[in-house]
Formats: structure tokens, sequence, C-alpha cells
């Protein structure tokens, strides 16, 4: 995290450097401004110390840690230290959540707004949406109610997803390259 | 392995999400020479020692910079001479399996991401006439004629 703009959102608290009982994160591509604006509003009425990875150029929330990127360790360390994810609606963020066994919480991100390069956050929240530990708040005003959902299931009762793809998907490939 | 050494296969991908899935699927390169591509400024610290080489990223925000991925890409196929090359998307590795298909002949794979749930991403349509295998992660997509459906990574 050296070499990057972070801040420290509350006046007691740790700086961006641990991990918090909330971690937010907008991805490794593009700012998300909607989903920082909703999460620092949230936090701003909340004891919970928040984490916020907010990418290159987001908007700086006043009431939540944050830094602008973590790489690949500290971003795993940000989630495994975490109770919750708040993510926009990404393969990377959720994958490693449930790599961890988190709860996550999902805002897709919409291409009207700017934020993405076409609505495909819209069709992955479809098949999201009923798997376990995951929650989806289609817009930011459904945010806090997943998020108290998600946080009133019980820690540690996830399982973790496996660190590599079914075997089977894998041999399959194989048997393709070493042909 | 035929030969005095291991096929060279070269793995490449976007950051982020496109990264991940790749990660999943490593396993599959084992006893390969392998070679790693992406656009983060450095491989995972828990791969290990690895060869690593930085692509820049390009996405419809700024399609102005294909031309500097394309000559990193050529550089890097030049460099590397892949016998395989596979990719989780998106342009930069549509544009390495092009050129890997022109300048080393090499024997390609695409894998749709599994965000693309609906339909083939539009790099994952574009790569069809460079992929040897053209996957997608989504049964109700595979099509007789391809894509293929082989799997996923979750």
């Amino acid at each position: 995290m050296s070499g990057q703009e972070n801040g420290a959102g509350r006046p007691d608290g740790g700086g961006a450097a641990g991990a918090a009982a909330i971690f937010v994160t907008v991805g490794s591509l593009f700012r998300f401004d909607r989903l920082i604006a909703a999460m620092d509003g949230w936090a701003a009425g909340s004891d919970l110390p928040v984490l916020a990875q907010i990418g290159t150029g987001g908007m700086r929330p006043s009431h939540m840690d944050w830094v602008e990127r973590l790489d690949r360790a500290e971003f795993e360390r940000a989630v495994a230290g975490s109770r919750l994810v708040v993510a926009h609606a990404g393969v990377g963020s959720v994958v490693t959540a449930a790599r961890f066994g988190r709860p996550v919480v999902v805002l897709p991100r919409r291409r009207h707004l700017g934020e993405h390069t076409s609505d495909h956050q819209m069709e992955t929240i479809g098949w999201l949406r009923d798997k376990p530990g995951i929650w989806v708040a289609e817009a930011e005003d459904r945010l806090a109610d997943a998020i108290d959902s998600a946080l009133a299931m019980p820690a540690g009762t996830l399982r973790t997803l496996p660190p590599v793809a079914p075997d089977a998907f894998i041999a399959r490939l194989r048997h393709f390259l070493v042909g | 392995m035929a030969g005095e050494g291991r096929r060279k296969l070269l793995a490449v991908s976007s950051g982020g999400g496109h990264w991940i899935e790749m990660r999943r699927i490593l396993p599959a390169f084992d006893g390969f020479d392998l070679v790693l591509a992406s656009t983060d400024p450095g491989p995972d610290a828990d791969l290990g020692p690895v060869a690593y080489h930085v692509l820049p990223n390009v996405t419809r925000k700024n399609a102005a910079d294909l031309p500097r991925l394309v000559a990193a890409v050529i550089g890097l196929v030049r460099r590397e001479r892949p016998d395989l090359v596979v990719t989780t998307g998106a342009a930069p590795g549509l544009v390495a399996l092009a050129a890997a298909k022109i300048l080393a002949g090499s024997r390609t794979v695409w894998i749709d991401s599994i965000a693309a749930a609906e339909a083939m991403s539009l790099s994952g349509r574009l790569a069809r006439p460079v992929a040897d295998a053209w996957l997608t992660q989504w049964p109700h997509l595979a099509r007789p004629g391809g894509p293929e459906h082989w799997g996923a990574v979750l």
C-alpha cells in the first residue's frame, strides 16, 4: 500500500493498514463512486470499522478508512480479516470472498451510469443471487437491508470455495493442451 | 513430453476477475514451461518465482491504447514463441491468440469469462477465428460448431 494515497476516515481509526469488520471493494479496473458514497453514508451511522478500496481517482470517503488499490496478498488479507465484504458484482471480488468463506453483498455497476463498459454485472447478479453467502442489492437503496441480512449470518458458517476449478474442467483442459 | 524440453505455454489475461479465473485453472499447466502475462504490475507473491510479463490493459474505455497493447503482445510472442496460448480474456487475451496464431503457429484456447452468462463476450466472439478451443463456461451457451462447454472455474 506504500506509494499511494490512503486515508483514515475516523478520528480514532487505525488507518488503512489493517483489516476491518466491513471491507468494501470496487475492483481493480474502474472507480465506483455510487457504491463508495452509499457505504460512506452507511458507515456514518455504524460503529463497525470499515475499510474501502476505492479505486484510482475515486471519491474520498469521510467515514471509512480507505485505500486506492491493494495487491493480491493485501486484498486477500482484507477479505480474510473482515466479517463482510461489500463489492461491485465482479467475479474477482465474489470469488475471493467465497474463498475465505466471507458473506458478500454486491451492487452491480451500470453501463448507463458510466460505471462499466457493458451491463454484464446485471447478468452476473442473475446467477449469483441464489448462492449461499451472497446478497444482491440491485440499487444502492437496497444496500442497508442486504448488509443487515449478511451480518445476521453467524460467522464461520459459510463453506469456503476451493482455490482451483473443479477437477473435471482442469482435466479436460489438460487433455487438450497435452494432446 | 516429446523432445528435449518442455513445451512452452503462455497464460495471458486481463487483471482482476479474468486473472482470478486464470489462477483457478493453473493446475492444468503443470509440466509446461509456463509464461504468464497480465495487466497487473507484477505477479501474485504466492506464485513464487515465475516468468511474468506486464501488458497494457485495454478496455472499451481506452481503445486508443490498442496499438500499444498489440506492440507489447507481438514483442512477447516473438520472444517466447509459445507452443500453446491459453486466455481467460479479455482484450489482451484476444490480441495474444491472434499474434500467437500468426507469428508462432501456436495452439490456442479461449475461455470466456464466467461473468458472460447470457452471451459470449465481445472479445470472445472476436476470438473465434484464432481459437482452436473456443469455450464458454455456461452450458446453455454451447452450440454445435462452438462455443463448447468443458466446465467452469466455479
